[in-house]
């Protein structure tokens, strides 16, 4: 695919630039972060999960050995600080718990050993309140109310068409009211956050996907410039959108000021399971319509869900609306947000489509087989396809203007582009590139899909308690959320041709420097291996939204080949100056020499090696007459902007399913699995491949056996591996496959959009599909044996009440 | 005074009876490729083998592995002289985050020198006391199939 482009780089699976690294145990992550002088801190939490704070005596645990100091809202500012999409607001401390492990207040000590032994001598005088766990009871009039503003958010609504018309012009309704636990991110490896002041500077070194957040919201939380703070942010295990911005970063920063040493918090991992984020508790009450003939003609979607303690958000993803709603007459999606005393709630991978898509998905399937089309053929006939209209880019997600003032804004801010450029860039609120239907076409094929559809609701194979089936899903999400601007990203070519790429992408797994460098060796026709990213430090890279909602490869990697168009442009006007006595337009770079294009044009043609180059070291070094001495470096900055994401790109999953259920167990066994994407044009085959099958597991996992539980006060009871089920090595099928899409986005880097969202949607309903044709029932996730078993015994009351027997 | 065989070397260390192996190794030792997780036993990134037998280091206390030869990753290879897991992890990229990876190759060590040609069921099953959160599961198995390859090319040799 990339020689068909003519790309060098791209298409291609250079190792990770952490590999070597990673596989030798060398790589430093935040819990292997040691400053001198450095203390170690530890976490006050509540008991309970909404509580008055009357009084924090800490006189005994500051008397023991060790003790260094104490923080608690005595010492907090009176200021709140909120993160990215309001997954977090709230001060540091404010002397009320609102779940239950809430921060109350922290000790510093020589050993992290003295710190947490400390904590059991501190005395909290909690005057206990009334506590809401549920989000429909935190709604009714007289709940308990968590946060000042009240519990409820203000609902996000989009409508289009006549909602009561077409549903009664609807042949078939399909209905479904499903409830959805919390899933947990439950990291692998240990986060840590060490800060230190200095100056007036506060410098904090952590595990986030989001470096700049972090940095504004110590400046917010604080109230100091944001000159003043320094983020450097580390490698970290598996987040799943749990470290973002986090309170205890916050705490760290507190702490350390207040003992006047740098300050090291390490959370374990039952810690984080149990309060620092998760996925939100969900509640999908849900409607589909079609013709006889199998055209949905409505969808309505009334989603529900926690906040928990300190999550402030008004929706979730709901780009499902996009894939199923495109040509649909009338539809309506309301979403709400509200406060609970559990752990504070937020985005986790794949947010919103993975939980209303896979309603969504189950009525549409329903209104398939009473339509009798199989899965693939309603899909291929109702699925957005490229110049369709999007319904989810208005609502909460670009802000709250009318349409046509928007599209005047979006032409305002995009005209400095090139206009070469802009020819190419699609229309506003339309899909720009990519769809399922392609996949669903060619995956099917290679799946053997026709020979093991046997129809809705029956097995392919039948003996004794074991039932085979197969099951088709598929995924939808964003390529980034953002207005104009925002994600940033510079280059320095310095003067041997080495390059440094400064931009904020999150390193948690996903090989973002690695495919970011990619970007600018391509744009820049110097080698992979001369170039090093600066990925965490924000005092290096310039501004960026940071790695979540599938943001990095498609406006991270935009702003990356445009800040090294902008270092090119440079570059080859210094040398058609100084060199060459030509335009920069009549030059070229390969293998960072620089040639004219007709050098390279004959050399290509005649399939001999150009000539005639001047390496990049003789253009920089070499003094110019205009200033009497060498360039030595040339730094790229992004020259024009980048017209928003969420107005048309997103990126697309299918995923096939062979399993087999137990009847009598209640067991689920996946027996093949196939993934599909269209993420446009393909960066990295490798990295991609990672992320596809990660995200399938996860969605797996979330589908089969993942759940957080609370007990009647509002505590996690299984924040642990033993209780929290993941799954593991035998739990899915060693020859998983993926099968690439490539419709390359004409606004992406070299057509490139996102990945990693969409492939954690998929599997929850191709997953369902199955059981449902394995067992004619459909179970609510997570389908664990005892809700299969619960399920089946449900059906076989239904089916003798159904004959009249008795 | 205690003496733990390490990577080769003998360390003589002042144990207290409490500590883990993983928090000698990781604190007293230095040697930071033994990744902590859960610290219950139930993730396997801490895993070093002992005697050539995958230990969760979190679970044990240091002095209970006296008189064992103690692998860590850091006694695998390093980044300029990897071993062929090492090598292999890389070419196919078997990690993501890389948390678990020294734990996962340590396991998969253990395994080829006891079946040096295993299926990729029968890597998946000595695997499975690991959790790779990211999900490369796939590309894991992958690795250490074309790591038993190279080493028996590299044995023909």
């Amino acid at each position: 695919m990339s020689a068909e482009y003519g790309h060098r780089v791209v298409g291609t699976s250079p190792p990770a630039k952490d590999a070597a690294q990673k596989v030798c145990g060398s790589l430093v992550y935040p819990v292997d972060f040691e400053l001198a002088g450095m203390l170690h801190g530890a976490i006050l939490r509540s008991e309970h999960a909404h509580a008055r704070i009357l009084s924090i005596d800490a006189s005994r645990a500051l008397a023991l050995p060790g003790v260094i100091g104490v923080v608690t809202h005595e010492d907090a500012p009176d200021l709140e600080w909120n993160g990215t999409f309001f997954n977090y607001r709230g001060r540091i401390f404010d002397g009320t718990a609102r779940f239950v492990g809430d921060e109350l207040g922290a000790v510093a000590a020589t050993t992290a050993e003295a710190a947490r032994e400390a904590l059991r001598h501190i005395v909290v005088e909690y005057e206990p309140l009334p506590a809401v766990f549920d989000a429909a009871a935190a709604m009714l009039s007289g709940a308990p109310q968590v946060q000042a503003e009240g519990n409820t958010r203000e609902p996000s609504v989009e409508a289009w068409g006549d909602l009561e018309a077409a549903r009664s012009a609807a042949d078939e309704v399909a209905a479904a009211d499903v409830s959805f636990g919390s899933q947990q991110m439950c990291p692998m490896g240990r986060n840590a956050a060490i800060a230190q002041w200095s100056g007036g500077r506060v410098t904090l070194y952590t595990g986030t996907q989001t470096s700049s957040e972090v940095k504004d919201a110590i400046a917010e939380a604080f109230g100091i410039a944001c000159s003043r703070v320094r983020v450097v942010a580390l490698p970290l295990g598996t987040s799943f959108g749990e470290f973002w911005s986090n309170n205890f970063m916050m705490v760290a920063c507190l702490l350390a000021r207040k003992v006047r040493r740098p300050v090291k918090i390490e959370l374990s991992n039952a810690e984080c399971m149990a309060y620092v984020k998760r996925r939100h508790e969900e509640r999908c009450r849900a409607s589909m319509g079609a013709t006889a003939d199998g055209n949905i003609t409505f969808i309505d979607v009334h989603h529900l869900f926690d906040n928990g303690g300190y999550g402030f958000k008004d929706d979730v993803g709901y780009l499902v609306l996009d894939l199923w709603g495109a040509r649909v007459p009338a539809g309506r999606f309301e979403c709400q947000g509200v406060s609970t005393n559990l752990v504070t709630a937020g985005c986790m991978r794949g947010v919103g489509d993975v939980t209303m898509g896979s309603v969504v998905e189950r009525l549409a399937d329903q209104l398939a087989e009473r339509c009798g089309l199989d899965p693939l053929e309603f899909r291929i006939r109702n699925h957005i396809r490229p110049g369709d209209e999007l319904r989810a880019a208005w609502g909460g997600h670009l802000l709250r203007h009318d349409k046509q003032g928007y599209e005047r804004l979006i032409d305002e801010v995009t005209k400095a582009a090139p206009a070469e450029l802009r020819q190419r860039w699609p229309e506003h609120f339309r899909l720009s590139s990519g769809s399922t239907v392609e996949m669903l076409r060619s995956a099917a094929e290679e799946f053997r899909w026709q020979e093991k559809f046997v129809g809705w609701g029956r097995p392919y194979y039948s003996e004794g308690p074991v039932r085979r089936a197969v099951g088709v899903g598929t995924g939808i999400h964003c390529c980034g959320e953002e207005m104009e601007g925002n994600t940033d990203a510079t280059v320095r070519i310095m003067k041997d041709g080495s390059v440094m790429l400064f931009c904020a992408v999150g390193r948690q797994g996903t090989c973002a420097d690695t495919t970011q460098a990619m970007i600018a060796a391509e744009t820049l026709g110097i080698p992979f291996d001369m170039i090093e990213v600066e990925a965490g430090d924000t005092d290096a890279c310039p501004w960026s939204r940071g790695s979540i909602a599938s943001t990095t490869m498609f406006r991270t990697g935009f702003k990356t080949w445009a800040a090294c168009l902008d270092a090119r442009r440079q570059l080859l006007e210094l040398a058609g100056r100084e060199i060459f006595d030509c335009a920069a337009v009549d030059l070229d770079i390969r293998d960072a020499v620089i040639y004219t294009t007709e050098a390279l044009r004959e050399a290509d043609e005649a399939g001999h090696e150009p000539t005639g180059g001047v390496p990049i070291p003789d253009v920089l070094m070499r003094d110019r007459e205009d200033t009497f001495g060498p360039t030595d470096s040339i730094t790229g900055r992004p020259d024009f902007p980048m017209p928003p994401s969420m107005a048309f790109a997103r990126h697309f999953a299918a995923h096939f399913v062979d399993l087999e259920v137990d009847v009598e167990t209640g067991q689920i066994r996946l027996l093949r699995y196939l993934a599909a994407q269209d993420s446009g044009t393909v960066v990295h085959p490798q990295v991609l491949e990672g992320q596809v099958i990660g995200g399938a597991l996860l969605g797996a996992g979330f589908a089969l056996c993942e759940q957080l539980h609370f007990d009647a006060q509002g505590r996690v009871i299984n924040p642990t591996l033993s209780d929290y089920k993941v799954l593991r090595f035998t739990d899915f099928p060693p020859e998983a496959a993926v099968m690439f899409a490539e419709d390359p986005d004409p606004v992406g880097p070299f057509g490139a959009r996102s990945a990693g969202e969409a492939p954690t949607a998929a599997p929850v309903p191709a997953i369902a599909q199955a059981v449902y044709n394995a067992i004619g029932v459909w179970v609510d996730v997570p389908m664990t044996p005892e809700r299969v078993l619960l399920a089946l015994e449900a059906q076989r009351r239904e089916r003798s009440t159904d004959s009249g027997g008795r | 005074m205690v003496r733990l065989h390490v990577n080769g070397q003998i360390h003589e260390l002042d144990i207290e009876p409490h500590e883990t192996l993983a928090e000698v190794l990781r604190g007293r030792l230095g040697l930071r490729g033994v990744r902590v997780s859960c610290g219950e036993g139930e993730c396997g990134s801490c895993t070093v083998l002992l005697d050539g037998v995958p230990a969760t280091s979190c679970l044990m206390l240091a002095l209970q592995a006296e008189g064992k030869e103690i692998t860590t990753i850091e006694g695998l290879g390093d980044e300029e002289h990897l071993h062929p897991l090492q090598q292999a992890f890389i070419d196919e990229q078997g990690f993501q985050c890389g948390v678990c990876t020294p734990g996962i190759i340590l396991s998969s060590k253990a395994l080829l020198d006891k079946n040096p040609h295993p299926t990729a069921a029968a890597v998946a099953g000595a695997l499975s006391g690991h959790v790779c959160r990211c999900g490369a599961y796939t590309q894991i198995v992958r690795s250490v199939l074309r790591a038993a390859d190279e080493m028996e090319a590299a044995d023909e040799r």
